[in-house]
């Protein structure tokens, strides 16, 4: 029987500056009915040009330059593929919020989609009441009349997977599917996921930056880097064993839930853009790679057969298996003890926001009244999901807010009723790095004047002291001085976050309260932005609040962690008691739903109840709007 | 340190030469070019004084038509004067108003914008009131009043087109500094322990920026038209200066007979609005850096 989708050495290209820059490379892979691929690789391996090529929606600028899809059996066509799009070939996009039309209901947007599959106009409602309910959406008759804002990402996210499911398709192609919603939900969408395509038995490739969530989820992984399939084999396996050493520094690069702790092996340099690729005609990998020789940058490597069903394209050494490369790995020094008085210290700190409009009379708490301290060079994580109150205290901790109740202290002083000079010296105590750095870094000043700002509050500063101060700052946090003439939209998203830090660091804080600062980068990114708080907490014994909805992240980071939900602490203690032996059930679900990077262990977990989770982020949301 | 400066001068001459290689951009800022140069030019350029009458010779069409005389390249009007000259010093009141009455709308404007949207509260509910009410009179209408009230003359015209149309920066530029200051920067310069002022001057001011220059360029058509719409009624400047809309008003009653004497400002105030049009227009894609490509620099 053949497979429902094969690529047979397929390779897209781009023309700049007058030559063809292959941006997928000799890509091979298929698909059986019933099976699901997962394409894992970290942003700009290709992972969604595939998706492209499937859809015959490519970019104008690109061109099918060589190979072969087939579908079915038969080679696929753009327009072939266009005009299947829905009926023979579905796709459950990345944003579910966005995805859906704002101004038409589900039940519009659903009988668009049922004339395209040419289903008679009577059966329309019953079908799509059918398809709702199999997504596990309780009433769907009510679902039918919402607008997409009316629901939460998970629901929306159900209500696309529904109807990429509704024409019953022999492929569904779903990108990054679940990577804007919260963990717990993640679970259950995967959980939902396999489910009905087992019941249908539909082929279903599944694009993830998440090696460990395509490894329990997926029946094969292809692992790609920039272009390049690297590596391809047995989901299980790959986790288990990775071959190539990209591969193997995706999976190190990710903190692990469980096990003793590593420093972060953390690759040089960045994966590369489309004007390097260009200079690179060998193994694309190679100028990162710990185990290069002297060939690899020359020789297009081939993937090669090393197990059962098992390829790898490699042709340096990585076949020295990588348990001697775990040696290679660093255990994580503990960290000292906090000591003397507490740095900040909240007490009885609340936030209640009062309804206005037709809301008024109603009260809806943020922030729980809670105590909390954070000692001198203590690294303290925050954990929760959307909606759990997190970000309040953020602001309520560096005083971009005010509580409505309680009162914070800083160094021993209330924040509230401080005189002008000493709210200076909080500020200057308690320093804030920002979650998403297209926001925080003024898009019109550069490098160096971002890192400086809080200078220009001191006119005996000359220019020349600024810039040496920047360029000091920008060496403290790894990043190079002929940065400091760039503007942020020059600056890859790793070095947008250092430059976020090195800000902070102006004022000399003693701490940093980190709010979600490591959620929108790559794992390898992700892996440099950790090791750097913490060298920073070692050599400058700056405290640090980190505040994460990835618990492997708080894991690796910090001694004490807070389990936040709904406004109020659940649980908190030592880091690897609450996560070691966790006494809520709340935490307990958060472990649970982080994919394990244990290849045997089960996961998605199997159903439990959360109704209750769900229900109580939505009415949050729905506050907030 | 020379190195680097002479860098950034050549970063800051890319960064002109990107705005105007922009066709609307050039093409609308060659013909403003025009303008100011015909405007400023004036004694030198006009063939003949703007005011002096030539009674023996009335209504005389163009020089290339039958009857017209070289002296008088657009012919005269009703009391003999030469058109063209008439045209080009009508460019001067063109100019100074466009230019005068755009800057105080948008220091008005743009002023109330930013306080309002970024201290928002009372304030912001405040002027969004009186905007509210101030847009609900026919901005015609209104100048007109404003013109009676005041009495004639250039600077009251410059003052109606101020009080009439600080309106419209207002409406639009508080939007945008309402987005520019939730952004993460304005917070994280506040962390910094920079002032309200400051933040606006500093973080705000310089994101709105490309906006403001857009829609100046946009206020500068619509002051000429405000400017010709005042003088045609008879409400801008005194008899002894040229404008505009003086003339379309004196040409009106010889339309049938010698049109040319309509046509030449009617040509004169679309070309000086098409041109600032052109700009804004241009000017809003390129300075936009949402439209602007990654790394065009």
């Amino acid at each position: 029987m053949p497979a429902v989708l094969e690529f047979k050495d397929v390779s897209v290209s781009v023309r700049v500056a007058g030559t063809d820059v292959a941006l997928l490379r000799n890509v091979s892979f298929d698909v059986g009915k019933g099976r699901i691929l997962g394409l894992v690789g970290e942003s700009g391996a290709g992972k969604s040009m595939v998706g492209r090529v499937v859809s015959g929606l490519l970019p104008e600028n690109l061109r099918f330059s060589g190979g072969h899809v087939y579908f079915q059996g038969s080679e696929l066509t753009g327009r072939k593929a266009r005009s299947w799009l829905g009926r023979r070939i579905a796709f459950i996009p990345q944003e579910p919020l966005s995805a859906l039309n704002p101004v038409l209901t589900v039940r519009q947007q659903m009988a668009e989609h049922m004339k395209h599959i040419g289903l008679p106009r009577r059966q329309w409602e019953a079908y799509c009441i059918e398809r709702l309910a199999e997504v596990g959406l309780p009433d769907p008759e009510d679902i039918l009349g919402r607008y997409a804002h009316q629901l939460s990402g998970g629901q929306c996210q159900r209500v696309l997977i529904a109807m990429a499911f509704s024409g019953d398709p022999e492929l569904i192609v779903a990108d990054e599917p679940t990577t804007a919603l919260d963990v717990v939900i993640q679970a259950q969408i995967v959980r939902l996921l396999r489910q009905v395509q087992r019941k249908h038995g539909t082929a279903v490739i599944l694009i993830t930056h998440d090696l460990s969530m395509a490894a329990h989820v997926c029946d094969e992984v292809a692992v790609l880097y920039a272009g390049d399939v690297v590596e391809r084999g047995p989901a299980r396996k790959v986790l288990e064993a990775p071959w190539h050493p990209y591969s193997w520094s995706l999976k190190m690069a990710t903190p692990s839930l469980s096990g003793p702790q590593y420093v972060l092996p953390a690759l040089a340099d960045l994966m590369p853009g489309l004007n390097q690729i260009a200079e690179l005609p060998g193994c694309r990998f190679a100028r990162r790679c710990p185990t290069r020789n002297a060939e690899c940058e020359n020789r297009v490597p081939v993937l090669e057969r090393v197990g059962d069903a098992h390829f790898v394209a490699c042709g340096g050494q990585c076949r020295a298996d990588s348990a001697s490369r775990k040696t290679e790995l660093h255990v994580l020094p503990s960290i000292g003890n906090p000591h003397g008085r507490p740095l900040l210290e909240l007490r009885d700190v609340g936030m209640t926001y009062r309804g206005q409009g037709r809301r008024k009379g109603q009260h809806f708490h943020a922030l729980k009244p809670l105590s909390l301290s954070v000692g001198q060079g203590e690294l303290l994580g925050v954990v929760g999901e959307s909606g759990s109150g997190k970000s309040t205290l953020a602001r309520l901790m560096v005083g971009l807010m005010a509580p409505t109740a309680g009162t914070v202290h800083v160094d021993g002083v209330a924040r509230s009723g401080a005189s002008s000079r000493e709210a200076a010296k909080m500020r200057e105590t308690v320093q804030m790095v920002f979650q998403d750095p297209d926001s925080a870094l003024n898009p019109r000043r550069t490098v160096e004047r971002l890192v400086a700002q809080a200078l220009e509050l001191r006119p005996d500063l000359g220019a020349s002291e600024r810039g040496r101060i920047a360029e000091r700052l920008i060496d403290q946090v790894g990043m190079a001085a002929d940065a400091l003439q760039r503007f942020p939209s020059q600056l890859s998203g790793g070095q947008k976050q250092r430059v976020n830090i090195a800000r902070a660091l102006c004022v000399a804080p003693r701490l940093l309260v980190a709010d979600e600062i490591v959620s929108g980068l790559d794992v390898s990114v992700q892996a440099l932005i950790m090791n750097l708080l913490l060298q920073l907490n070692r050599e400058l014994g700056i405290a640090v609040v980190l505040i994460s909805h990835d618990l492997s992240v708080v894991r690796y980071l910090c001694q004490r962690v807070l389990v936040m939900r709904h406004g109020e602490v659940v649980e908190q203690g030592p880091t690897d008691e609450v996560f070691g032996s966790p006494k809520h059930p709340y935490t307990r679900l958060l472990l649970d739903s982080v994919p394990s990077d244990d290849a045997g262990a089960v996961w998605p977990p199997p159903e439990r109840s959360e109704g209750g989770v769900a229900a109580v982020g939505r009415t949050v949301l729905e506050f907030q709007s | 340190m020379t190195v680097l400066t002479m860098n950034q001068q050549a970063r800051r001459l890319s960064g002109a030469a990107r705005i105007f290689s922009h066709p609307k951009v050039a093409i609308g800022g060659a013909m403003v070019l025009l303008f100011v140069l015909v405007a400023v030019f004036a004694p030198w350029l006009a063939p003949n004084d703007p005011n002096a009458q030539d009674l023996l010779a009335t209504l005389l069409p163009p020089a290339w038509a039958d009857g017209g005389m070289v002296q008088y390249p657009l012919g005269t009007d009703s009391l003999g004067r030469c058109v063209l000259s008439r045209l080009i010093y009508g460019s001067r009141i063109a100019l100074i108003v466009a230019v005068v009455a755009a800057t105080g709308t948008m220091l008005l404007g743009t002023t109330l914008a930013i306080l309002a949207g970024y201290l928002r509260g009372g304030f912001d509910r405040a002027t969004s009131f009186v905007v509210v009410l101030w847009m609900a009179f026919p901005p015609v209408v209104f100048s007109m009043m404003l013109m009676v009230g005041l009495g004639t003359g250039v600077r009251n015209v410059i003052l109606a087109v101020v009080l009439v149309d600080w309106t419209r920066f207002y409406r639009v530029v508080r939007a945008e500094v309402i987005v520019a200051r939730q952004r993460e920067y304005v917070q994280a310069a506040r962390l910094l322990g920079f002032s309200h002022l400051r933040i606006m001057l500093r973080e705000v001011l310089p994101g709105v920026a490309p906006l403001i220059i857009t829609l100046f360029s946009l206020q500068m058509g619509v002051a000429i038209i405000v400017e010709a719409i005042l003088s045609f009624v008879g409400l801008s400047v005194p008899s002894n200066v040229v404008a505009w809309g003086v003339m379309l008003a004196d040409g009106r009653d010889q339309i049938y007979q010698a049109g040319w004497n309509l046509l030449a400002p009617v040509c004169g105030i679309v070309f000086a609005v098409l041109a600032f049009n052109l700009l804004s227009d241009g000017l809003r894609v390129v300075l936009d850096p949402r439209l602007r490509r990654k790394g065009g620099e």
